[in-house]
């Protein structure tokens, strides 16, 4: 039954994939704006944090589910 | 393990602080409590900053009170643009509510947006505002008319949205809170000096204002959205 739960546990933080992969395109993304216009720096550095705020809600969902999987199914 | 999951459960559970004998006992939880401090700071501070306003010869206190509202209502002000100005001093309320009970952890209490109850109560409020914003700017009829844009098709998934918003409001900010109080205490297990300090600075710092500023966002999003 550990072992089950284990394994349950390790495939809802997969949803990390996805935040993972998200803020990589953000970042890479407002590298390439950067070096576009380096006078909108400030601009696109809010908006870069605050996409990242919001592409990490899955990777955070996961791991509240990883959690519960874990201290609730003991 | 054992005894970190343990742990982990009694610092997660709310206790009841005590019961008011009325309607069968009304239970007095302690993020209540919690928040009815935060309340109590908040407003002696802006009572404190706010006496004897002047218009020139300003004093220092005021000059510092003028700062943190013009600064705090400029943020929102830029989310929400012109056109939602009646909605600024409600959502610098929550901005700041949030800011600070994510940050009043590092002070001892335990942080109301660690009760799930708290951050439902936030989340139906932002809701509730959203939707008598698009009845009270656009009326009834256009309100609901609003529902088939733009094709009459997804509509069921339009009425959908009414209640999935809510919950990812909350849950967003819920998990986000509770992550970062397990990672620092994980942390706080494997490596009891020095460490904890650095992280304590992103996760419980930035990270709580940070998301204070994501949820005052998404409902300034929303309520852009529904009265445009």
């Amino acid at each position: 039954m550990n072992t089950l739960i284990a394994i349950g546990a390790g495939i809802a933080v997969l949803g990390a994939l996805g935040a993972g992969i998200g803020i990589g395109i953000a970042t890479g993304k407002a590298t390439e704006a950067v070096a576009r216009q380096p006078e909108a720096e400030s601009k696109i550095r809010n908006t870069l944090i605050l996409g990242c705020a919001l592409a990490e809600a899955t990777a955070i969902y996961g791991f509240v589910i990883a959690l519960m999987v874990i201290v609730m199914l003991k | 393990m054992e005894e970190l999951a343990k742990n982990l459960m009694e610092e997660l559970e709310c206790k009841t602080v005590f019961t008011i004998p009325v309607l069968g006992g009304l239970e007095i939880k302690e993020s209540i409590v919690v928040t009815w401090i935060i309340m109590a700071v908040l407003i002696l501070l802006s009572i404190f900053l706010t006496r004897n306003m002047k218009i020139d010869h300003i004093s220092k206190r005021q000059a510092v009170a003028e700062l943190i509202v013009t600064k705090l209502t400029g943020i929102v002000e830029g989310m929400i643009g012109e056109k939602g100005k009646a909605f600024v001093p409600y959502l610098t309320t929550v901005l700041v509510y949030i800011g600070v009970s994510n940050i009043i952890g590092l002070f001892g209490f335990k942080s109301p947006t660690k009760d799930l109850n708290v951050t439902i109560a936030l989340a139906v409020m932002s809701i509730v505002l959203v939707e008598a914003a698009g009845i009270y700017y656009l009326g009834v009829k256009k309100w609901l008319h609003k529902f088939t844009e733009p094709i009459a098709i997804v509509t069921p998934i339009n009425i959908l949205e009414v209640f999935t918003r809510p919950l990812s409001l909350c849950m967003r900010l819920f998990g986000n809170v509770l992550g970062s109080f397990v990672i620092m205490e994980l942390i706080k297990m494997i490596v009891p000096v020095f460490l904890p300090t650095v992280f304590s600075l992103y996760f419980d710092i930035f990270d709580g204002l940070l998301q204070a500023y994501v949820f005052v966002f998404l409902t300034s999003l929303y309520i852009g959205e529904e009265i445009e």
